[in-house]
């Protein structure tokens, strides 16, 4: 019962103190907005590059092993068996020559070329979908032991693409992960500062509390929530904006830089929310936290 | 020489050579000896600087003395852990020169303030604070603002704040020094009413006419020393009557 009257009183306490102080309370908001805004472009753009590198991925995940004519069908009946068993594969389809022969001359780009064609140079082949990306070399590796590919042209792995890709992919996670750090420990020392200033106002009200016998945490409790509520108003500004802005610069980019296959994401907006308003949250109580800190020991 | 007082009753404070030396290097207090027994009124006295305010800071735990050893109701105050120290403030109530309320909060908020830090429900907090109020002399004026309060009447509301918790001893430090005579009397007379309900009373003041009008038990402290200890005393030392001295 007593522990509800102290959780009712911080939060009265932390509601009434945000509107009283309202100039410092439209000061944190601000800061924990523009950092927050910061951090949802960063997320915006690491799920835009990750939604282009999955595009990628998925293309580079997926290779093309090559039939030696006069194989026996039962032999690549067999290894087709052989492959999907692998852990390693997601799926293996068998594409006859007749089949990639048709899907060739169905392919707008090779029109000129496949009238010029005589008879079916293509080879039958297997078309394997391989689950992780590190393991499509090993797959090709495998495909070119089978004495049924074609010796001459045994698969479409591109090795040095893909590793570039995953290089490229290790790097861009790394980057987001490392700004996003940054903005972290950026922030927070903003925001505790911030509270700090808001705190040292009201540094009176708080050596009262400690005179009249309130322990640590019933001094803190308030500043704490009222850290969470100014965090999760912030989020709320930040995430109105970011969900205004993202489709019409999602267009504009893709406008702009068509080579790269960028799309708008309205699945992404309820993650992004979710991951905003936590992390305002978050911010706005490790701050008060931080920031009474000096200010409460008793 | 000593200085304790030899009163039958149980001291309820007690200083046992204490110092206090500050990080400045001043050294605030010298080798206090002080017993104060339950129910008591003492005037801690002697000029800026002297070390009565150390004395009041010590009582209420914001600062340790550098030497020595200081009880209150048998607990020795340096050993105590900062987790226990809420729960030895709530013994206590504290009246300052400044006032120390909060300009936000009304009278009403104000005084309810050091029981809400006990989690106390509002019906025991609205009884509570009325009573308080009434005892000062401030009921109805539960919603002004202290701004709108002359300082006697702010004092009031400081005083009604430090006793609504029924505490057994009340520090006050220079609760005069900001109020005109009259109001200042007025003010002494709540601590004499709150003392004779009990509760015991460690006041450091300036007020010469005051301490004099009164002869209650004067503790005189001079450069961090205690110089004199009257059972009865005035506030400079009264050659005339050596009896009334403690020793």
């Amino acid at each position: 019962m007593k522990m509800f009257r102290n959780l009712n009183f911080a939060l009265s306490s932390a509601w009434q103190s945000f509107w009283r102080n309202l100039a410092v309370s439209l000061a944190a908001v601000l800061s924990i907005t523009l950092i927050l805004i910061l951090a949802g472009i960063n997320l915006l753009v690491g799920h835009a590059f990750s939604q282009v590198l999955d595009g990628f991925r998925a293309k580079v995940s997926e290779i093309s092993i090559n039939v030696a004519d006069g194989t026996p069908l039962q032999t690549v009946y067999d290894y087709q068996q052989h492959l999907s068993a692998d852990p390693r594969v997601a799926s293996v389809r068998f594409v006859t020559k007749e089949e990639a022969l048709a899907g060739f001359t169905a392919d707008p780009n090779n029109a000129a070329l496949s009238t010029s064609i005589d008879g079916n140079p293509l080879d039958a082949k297997l078309e394997v979908k391989v689950n992780k990306l590190d393991d499509v070399a090993a797959i090709d590796a495998l495909a070119r032991q089978w004495p049924g590919v074609d010796p001459t042209n045994p698969t479409n792995y591109q090795g040095d693409f893909v590793n570039r890709m995953l290089e490229l992919s290790q790097w861009l996670g790394l980057a987001g992960v490392g700004l996003l750090a940054i903005l972290v420990v950026v922030s927070v020392v903003i925001v505790m500062n911030t509270i700090r200033t808001a705190v040292y106002h009201r540094r009176k009200e708080i050596e009262v509390m400690k005179l009249v016998g309130a322990t640590e945490w019933f001094v803190r409790g308030p500043f704490v929530i009222e850290g969470v509520m100014t965090g999760v108003i912030a989020a709320a500004v930040a995430l109105s904006l970011l969900v205004l802005t993202y489709q019409p610069m999602v267009e504009r980019f893709r406008a702009d830089l068509t080579f790269i296959p960028l799309s708008y994401d309205p699945a992404f907006i309820s993650s992004l929310a979710r991951d905003l308003l936590l992390g305002g949250a978050l911010l706005g109580a490790l701050g008060s936290y931080i920031g009474v800190r000096r200010f409460v020991r008793i | 020489m000593v200085l304790t007082p030899d009163f039958a009753s149980r001291p309820v404070i007690s200083f046992q050579h204490v110092w206090k030396r500050y990080p400045t290097g001043t050294e605030a207090l010298r080798d206090i000896n002080l017993a104060v027994p339950e129910g008591d009124f003492i005037f801690l006295v002697g000029p800026s600087g002297a070390g009565k305010s150390t004395v009041v800071r010590l009582l209420i735990r914001e600062e340790r003395p550098t030497k020595g050893k200081i009880f209150v109701d048998g607990v020795e105050l340096g050993r105590m852990k900062r987790r226990q120290l809420p729960f030895y403030r709530r013994k206590v109530g504290l009246v300052f020169q400044d006032f120390k309320l909060l300009l936000n909060l009304t009278v009403y908020e104000n005084v309810a303030f050091a029981l809400r830090v006990l989690g106390e429900a509002d019906r025991i907090i609205r009884s509570r604070v009325a009573e308080a109020l009434d005892t000062v002399g401030l009921a109805g004026k539960e919603h002004t603002y202290p701004a709108n309060l002359s300082g006697g009447e702010q004092q009031r509301v400081a005083i009604a704040r430090a006793l609504v918790h029924a505490p057994r001893m009340i520090i006050a430090d220079e609760p005069t020094g900001n109020l005109d005579p009259a109001t200042a009397w007025e003010i002494m007379q709540l601590f004499l009413r709150i003392n004779a309900r009990g509760a015991t009373v460690v006041m450091a003041t300036h007020n010469r006419e005051i301490v004099d009008l009164l002869r209650r038990r004067v503790v005189a402290i001079d450069a961090g020393q205690i110089t004199r200890d009257d059972r009865s005393g005035r506030y400079h030392e009264d050659v005339s009557k050596p009896q009334l001295r403690a020793q």
